[in-house]
C-alpha cells in the first residue's frame, strides 16, 4: 500500500471514528445547581431593592434628584435683569427697528426714531 | 405521567417541579450538544446551566410552533457559539496586550477526548474533534448535531431554521474540509 493510500484510509477510519458515540451525560446535581445560581441572583436583585426602599435612603435619593432640578431651574447666579411684561412695545421696535406700518416700511434706510 | 405540553404550560407559571422534570429530561442533549462544538467539559456544564436558565426566563416565548426540542437545540447551539466567539475575542485582546512576546498567536489546545467515543477509537476521535473545532459555525452546528446527536438532515434544518438541501450543502462541505485537514494532518505525521 503506497503512502498516499495509507493515509487515504486513515483518514477514512478518522471520520468514523465517532460512529457509535454515546450521548455524553451531564452532572446528575445539573438541577441543584443551576437553582443555587438562580437564588443567588434572585438574592441579589431583592437586595439591591430593599436597599433602595429603604425610607432613609428612598428620601436621600428624592432630595438630591429635587436639589438637582431646583439648580437647573434657578439657573446659578444670573445676571440679575428680568424682562418685565410692561415694556414699552415702542422701545422694542426701535431696538429692532420693527416699523408698524407696512406702507412706509423704507428698507434702504432703516433708522432708529 | 404528564405530557410535554402540560409541562410547559406548568413551566410558564413558574413551577419548580415541571422546570426540574425538564432540567432532568434533557441535561444530557443539552450538554452533548454543547460539549460537542466547545470541546471543553468544565465548560460546557456553565453553559447548559445558562441554557435551562434561559430556558426558564424565556419559556413565555415558546409558541409551540416548533417542537419543544428543536427551541432547546437552538439555545443550546446559539449559547455555545457565542461563547467561542467570546472566548476568541478574549484571545485576541489578550494578544494585542502582549505585543512584546514572539507574536505567535497560536497556543497549542490540549486534544479533546469525548467520554462517549470507545476506547479504541479515542485517538481517532481526539484528531476528528480537533479538525471539526477548526470548521465554520454553520459547517460545526450541523455536523455536531447530525453526528453527536444523530439528528436526521430534516431535524438540523429545523433547528438552523434552513432547508434541508441547504444542510446537505453544509455536511457536504463540512466533509471535504475535514478531509483536507485530516490530510494535512496526517502527511504531517506520516512523512
Amino acid at each position: 500500500m503506497t503512502s498516499k493510500e495509507k493515509i487515504q484510509q486513515e483518514i477514512g477510519q478518522t471520520l468514523q471514528s465517532l460512529d457509535g458515540l454515546k450521548r455524553a451525560e451531564a452532572n446528575p446535581f445539573l438541577f441543584t445547581r443551576i437553582k443555587a445560581r438562580m437564588d443567588r441572583k434572585a438574592n441579589v436583585w431583592e437586595r439591591t431593592f430593599s436597599f433602595i426602599s429603604k425610607p432613609a435612603i428612598a428620601v436621600a435619593i428624592v432630595v438630591v434628584v429635587m436639589a438637582v432640578n431646583g439648580w437647573a431651574l434657578w439657573d446659578g447666579p444670573g445676571t440679575g435683569e428680568t424682562i418685565s411684561a410692561e415694556t414699552n412695545g415702542s422701545e422694542l421696535a426701535n431696538e429692532y427697528n420693527v416699523v408698524a406700518s407696512v406702507d412706509n416700511y423704507d428698507y434702504d434706510n432703516l433708522t432708529n426714531e | 405521567m404528564i405530557n410535554e405540553a402540560e409541562l410547559i404550560e406548568q413551566l410558564k407559571q413558574g413551577d419548580e417541579t415541571a422546570f426540574r422534570t425538564i432540567v432532568e429530561q434533557w441535561k444530557d442533549m443539552v450538554y452533548n450538544t454543547i460539549l460537542g462544538i466547545v470541546q471543553n467539559e468544565t465548560e460546557a456544564e456553565d453553559l447548559a446551566q445558562d441554557v435551562f436558565i434561559k430556558v426558564f426566563e424565556k419559556i413565555s416565548t415558546f409558541k409551540g410552533d416548533a417542537k419543544f426540542s428543536t427551541w432547546l437545540y437552538r439555545i443550546a447551539t446559539t449559547t455555545a457559539l457565542d461563547h467561542l466567539r467570546s472566548k476568541k475575542r478574549k484571545k485576541r485582546f489578550g494578544f494585542l496586550q502582549s505585543l512584546g512576546g514572539d507574536g505567535d498567536e497560536k497556543e497549542s489546545i490540549p486534544d479533546f477526548h469525548h467520554p462517549g467515543v470507545s476506547l479504541d477509537n479515542k485517538e481517532r476521535a481526539a484528531v476528528l474533534f480537533k479538525a471539526i473545532g477548526a470548521l465554520p459555525e454553520n459547517q460545526k452546528t450541523a455536523y455536531t448535531l447530525h453526528k453527536l446527536e444523530g439528528l436526521s438532515y430534516r431535524d438540523v434544518s429545523e433547528v438552523l431554521n434552513t432547508s434541508v438541501s441547504a444542510v446537505e450543502s453544509l455536511m457536504s462541505r463540512a466533509n471535504q474540509n475535514l478531509r483536507k485537514q485530516l490530510e494535512q494532518y496526517y502527511n504531517k505525521h506520516y512523512k
